[in-house]
Parts: structure tokens; sequence; C-alpha cells
């Protein structure tokens, strides 16, 4: 009885211990991560001239920032990829945001304009850093890094001790808006558009039946497949207009564009969609889809980049996570509500390019799958 | 309208359909009669243009077209009707009756007031109630749900409608219904009609009758004439005897004009034989003279289902007089070397 299920059989008994072995694999990469460097960039405003008060006499005084700039790059947590002298370089701290905004660094570190001075009168220094804050798991160690940089010049300087950090929090949310809501609202979506679009196409060849009948009417198979798409596609923007409705008037702060939103809600969606329906293609039995789909949807989430960063994995598991849609979801939404970024991105056209391909072979499962009637 | 010559259907080494040929002229109810793996359904799904050109051969046309050509399937499809064996193939069970018209008379460009129309005059005829309409289709009879597809088989007005299996299931007392509602359908739209099934009563309504035994067609006539090609047209002598077993029969056999002899009951055989008339008092006396009790006697026309035992018991019997002497042959052979 056992053999005449043999690809359900197949999926009970290999897919479970893969997915174990697939997360002891990441469990090994996330505790042998080494500790990466956190990205950033050095503005510099310190003019190193001091003007007497009493007298309005100019002197040079020790240049300190120069000394900063070797303790970040000595300090291990810290990388640093440009510095910036914001008095001579106008743009300097312009160029130091889109490294940010574009995701390049984490941290911008401003010196400012006083901070010699500060501290050859034997003053607390003062560092600022603008700190990406879209993901606030990570502000903690941004934060720790720049103080490990601090720690370093005043050891190697032998200065007092004391240090002040103020930070600014960039992509941050703002006050009057729920961070808990707006933190979780991301991966949420992501989720639920993928995962809802597969479920709503998971059956619709394996299950309809009377599909057998239609083909022995003029009707095309392709013009069968296409009118699914259309019928989902339709749902699924409706599912959309809701989904941002909803967030919107449940406090969503977004930065970037509704309508970019909403397009990115929506190839994600399509994404998902098309992998329900060529499960759903290229299954034989109603189980055999639901087994499929619980096999695909698990390694979606394992490799999207919630428990490992996608770019910590062996290359092998990377090349596969970027093919996968959820992987994509994540950044190209936390794009759009965080940092104002367009939906025309590199995420964007890999879901489209994805969504392409799984619909194509869809056609070519069902243009082949055998009806009897 | 439907021609078919030397059709034979291969699917790998296995040979399922040999050298069939038939033609079926327009409004005519056509019978396939044979046991299971006779190769009705797949003669079927030739004409139907469900098997791909690759797997027949042989000259087959449908509505004037031939379904070798892929071209042509879209045209043969739209001029045919088919009604399933089974209802889940057939009918979306959580739609009403009317909203299930709308799906497949879609793919037939109908438009959807014609199709609402055409479908409640069928309905009509079929006898399916009036405050199932507009319910869900799960929520049907088995009878309505069988009469609601051969509604659906015909809302387009096919030329030719094949009906797979369409008393299978269904009650005994029902059969008849459903049987007399193909031939209302059949008089009142000369539709061509093709019926699949197992179910010999169906000759009742039959214009031909096929038999189909292992891919070959063993005869092809109206069931009158099939059953007048037995002996003596097919009278039948059924007579009762009184302890009947198969000694008592076998030495009734030795009545030389018999040809058939077959047990239907308990103490009850059907006996054919040449000059009926003539030869029916000289049977009598037989089985008086061999000391055997008559109980009861009567004579009759057979029936379709009696020509269909005869004919594939004569079928096997040739089969195993073939086999027997292959063997023969090979004996001899084995011994000359």
């Amino acid at each position: 009885m056992l053999w005449t299920d043999k690809f359900n059989i197949f999926i009970a008994l290999v897919v479970p211990p893969l997915v174990i072995a697939l997360l002891g694999v990441m469990g090994s990469i996330s505790s042998t991560i080494p500790v990466m460097p956190i990205n950033c960039v050095v503005v510099s405003y310190d003019s190193n001239t001091f003007i007497n008060e009493n007298n309005f006499t100019e002197s040079r005084i020790d240049n300190y920032h120069g000394p900063y700039v070797n303790a970040v790059n000595k300090s291990e947590l810290l990388n640093l990829v440009h510095f910036y002298n914001a008095t001579t370089d106008i743009y300097g701290m312009e160029s130091a945001r889109e490294l940010l905004n574009t995701k390049q660094i984490e941290i911008i570190i401003a010196i400012p304009v006083d901070f010699s001075e500060l501290l050859t009168l034997n003053y607390p220094g003062l560092i600022d850093c603008i700190i990406d804050s879209s993901d606030p798991q990570k502000i903690q160690d941004n934060i720790n890094a720049v103080f490990d940089s601090v720690k370093i010049f005043v050891k190697d300087n032998n200065l007092t001790p004391q240090f002040e950090l103020r930070g600014f929090e960039e992509f941050a949310i703002p006050e009057n808006y729920s961070p808990k809501f707006n933190n979780s609202i991301v991966m949420t979506l992501s989720f639920m558009v993928i995962g809802v679009g597969m479920v709503l196409t998971i059956l619709v060849i394996v299950h309809e039946q009377p599909i057998a009948r239609l083909l022995l009417t003029p009707i095309k198979r392709n013009e069968i497949l296409l009118a699914k798409y259309i019928t989902y596609t339709l749902v699924l923007l409706i599912q959309n207009i809701s989904l941002v409705a909803t967030a919107l008037s449940f406090g969503l702060y977004i930065v970037g564009s509704v309508f970019d939103l909403f397009l990115a809600l929506f190839v994600l969606g399509f994404a998902g969609l098309s992998l329900g329906i060529f499960i759903s293609s290229s299954s034989k039995t109603k189980t055999e889809a639901n087994q499929l789909f619980f096999a695909v949807f698990l390694v979606l989430v394992l490799l999207s980049g919630i428990f490992v960063p996608i770019s910590a994995m062996p290359v092998y598991l990377q090349f596969v996570a970027y093919i996968l849609p959820l992987s994509h979801g994540d950044p190209l939404i936390n794009g759009i509500i965080t940092k104002g970024k367009s939906v025309f991105g590199f995420d964007f056209y890999v879901l489209l390019l994805v969504s392409i391909i799984l619909v194509v072979f869809s056609f070519i499962l069902f243009k082949r799958r055998k009806y009897e009637v | 309208m439907v021609e078919v010559e030397k059709l034979n259907v291969h699917f790998g080494k296995k040979h399922i359909v040999r050298d069939v040929s038939f033609n079926v002229n327009k409004g005519e109810i056509i019978g396939m009669f044979g046991i299971s793996g006779a190769g009705k359904t797949t003669i079927i799904r030739v004409l139907t243009c469900q098997i791909v050109q690759k797997y027949w051969s042989g000259k087959v046309n449908v509505t004037g077209l031939s379904p070798h050509k892929k071209r042509n399937h879209g045209v043969i499809l739209s001029n045919i009707g088919y009604v399933p064996q089974l209802e889940q193939l057939n009918l979306y069970f959580d739609l009403s009756p009317l909203a299930n018209v709308e799906i497949f008379t879609s793919t037939y460009g109908m438009g959807k007031i014609e199709a609402v129309k055409v479908a409640k005059s069928l309905f009509t005829i079929l006898d399916i109630p009036k405050d199932t309409w507009n319910k869900r289709v799960k929520y049907m009879s088995g009878g309505e749900k069988k009469r609601l597809s051969m509604a659906i088989g015909l809302i387009h007005n096919p030329n030719v409608l094949f009906l797979d299996e369409p008393t299978t299931g269904v009650d005994a007392s029902k059969r008849y219904e459903i049987l007399s509602y193909l031939k209302k359908l059949n008089q009142k739209l000369q539709t061509t009609m093709f019926i699949i099934t197992h179910d010999l009563e169906a000759a009742l309504i039959c214009d031909k009758a096929a038999i189909l035994r292992e891919g070959k067609m063993l005869s092809f006539d109206s069931p009158q004439k099939l059953i007048n090609s037995l002996p003596s047209n097919g009278m039948i002598a059924r007579v009762t005897i009184d302890n009947l077993n198969q000694q008592i029969i076998s030495i009734i056999q030795q009545f030389s004009p018999i040809q058939e002899i077959l047990r239907v009951g308990n103490e009850v055989v059907e006996i054919m034989m040449d000059d009926f008339e003539v030869n029916l008092p000289k049977l009598i006396q037989f089985i008086v003279n061999k000391g055997f009790n008559i109980t009861a006697m009567s004579r009759d026309i057979a029936t379709f289902r009696r020509f269909f035992q005869i004919r594939i018991k004569e079928e096997e019997q040739k089969e195993k007089d073939q086999s027997t002497l292959l063997v023969k042959n090979k004996e001899v052979e084995n011994e000359k070397t």
C-alpha cells in the first residue's frame, strides 16, 4: 500500500531530515560567523584652529581628527569605507548620506567642528554618529562599535576617558508612530503576500476535475491557465489594496511612495501566485501539492535571510537564496517604507524575472498534463 | 456523421483496437457494448480527439473532419458533446446548474441569455426540478446530477453526443427512465448518440449495436437484425425441468437441431434450435423420453442480452479452438524435429 504513494513517502521521509540538515548548516554558519566589521564613513568638520574669545587671536591646535580616524581604522568592529574632510569638501556629508541610503555603510561618524579644541582644552570629547536604524536589532551593535573606536582613541592618545557620543537615528520611526507595528509590518507583509498567493493557487489545477471535461470543448489549455492567472491576479490586486489601506490606517509610517509599496506587494504576491500555480501544475494529486507547498515554503523561509544573513551563507546557498522570492521581500519593502527608495531596483527585477520563469514553466507543465475523461 | 475504417490503436506493444470499421448516420443511437478492456472507451477517445495521432491509424471522420489533423480538433470538439461517467468530471459541485451551464457554454461562444434559455428547456425535458436550478449541484440527487450532466452535453446542440456509461450507478428503476430521456432527446433534437455501456438494456433504444471484444468489433447492426441472425430468427424455448443439473443439460444437448442451450435459472434452460416450429415438439418428446420431468414450457424471442452472451461465447470458443490447433501444430513440428 505504501508503495502506491511513493512521492508522498519520499516527501515525508526525505524532506524533514533535509530541513534539519539545512537548519544545522545555518546554525553552524551563524555560530562561526566572525563578527563582521560594520562599514562606516567618517566626516570631519574639525577645523583644528582655535579662536581665542578674549583677543580673537587664531592659533593652530593639535589635530585630533587624524588620530581618531586612525583609531577607527584600528577598531575590529568598524570598517572605514571613506573619510570626508567636510572643511574642504562641502558635499562630504551628502556623499556619506548617499552611502548610508544605499546601504553601503551603516554608520556615519561625524567629528564636530570643535573636536580638537575641546580635547586640547581638556574638555570631554564629543562624537556624533548617524546610525541606520531601519534594522532596530543592529542599533546597539552600531553604537558599541563606535564606542570601541573611542576607547582606542582615548587609550592611544592618553586622553581623559570622558567622551560623549551623540547618536542620531537615521530612517527611524517618528515618535508618534508605533515602532513595534512598523518594525514588524515589513516581515509580516512579505510572508503574508507570498504565503497567501501560494495558498490561493496551490490546488487550482490539481483539484479542479472538470478541467478534463473542459478540454473536450473548443477551449485551449493555454486559455484555461491564462484565465486562472487573470482571476487570481485580480484577487491579488484587491488583496494588496486592502492590505495597504489597512496598514496605513493603523499607523504605517512610510517614507517612500504608497504606490511603490503597492507595486512591491503586487510583484511579491504575483511571485507567490505563480509558484502556487507551478506547484499545482506539476502535482498529480492534492496531497502531493500540499506536501510540495509545505516543503517549498519551509525552504523559502529558511533561506529568506531572517535567521542567517544571506551574505553569510555558503556561496551555493546564497545562489539558491537569491533565486527565492521571499529573500527579496524584506529588502524591497524595507527600502520603500524606511528609506523612501524606489520600487524599481534589483529586488523588483529579480522577483519579476522569477515570476516570468514560473509562469512559462507552469504553461509548459499544464500543456503536458494528461487528462482523460 | 461518423465514419471509421480500419481503426487500429497501439500503445507501445499493446494492440488495443484492431481493424474496427463502422458508419453512423445522422440521428442514430449507437450502443457500444463489451466487457471492460474491450476497447470501447479507446474508440470514443479517438473520435473525441483525446488520443494523439501517433497512437492510432486508419480513416476516421467525425462530422466530416478527421481527428488526425490537430487543426480540426477545435471544430470537431465544437460539433460534439460528451457526458462522462463520473459527474465530478463534468460538473462544478459548488456552483448551481445554471452557473455550470454558463461556464461550459462560454467555451462554445454561446451568449449567456441564449445558453440559459436552452438550458431551461433541456432541464424541463429532462425533469430537473425548477427549485434546483439555482442551488448548488452538490445538493442534487444522483439521478438529477446525471440528467444535468446530459443537459450540459447537449446545450450547444452538438451533432454527435457521446455518453459514457449513462446508466451506471443508477437504480434499476431509474435506468429505464434515463434511457427513455435519451430517446426523447434524440427524437426531439435529432442528435446522433454514442452510448458506451455495460448495460445491455440500453440496446432497447439503440438503432445500432456494436459488440466489442479485445479490441475487435464482433458485430455491428440493429439489435433486431442481430437477434434475427440467431438460429430460427432468435426464437427460444424456455423449459423448466425438475432437478436440473449439468448432466441433464449435456444429455439434452445431444438433440441434434439444438444450436444453443443456456441455463438461465435454477431449473430453467433456454434452447435455440434450427427449424424451431418443426423441432419443438420433437425436443419435448426427446426430453420426456430421457425420463426428465418438464414442469413448464414457453416460447419467446431472444433478447439482445442472449445474443450478446452467445456471440461472446462463440468468439471465446473460436479462440480456444485456434489456440488448441496452434499447440497441436507445435507438437507435430517438435516431433518432426
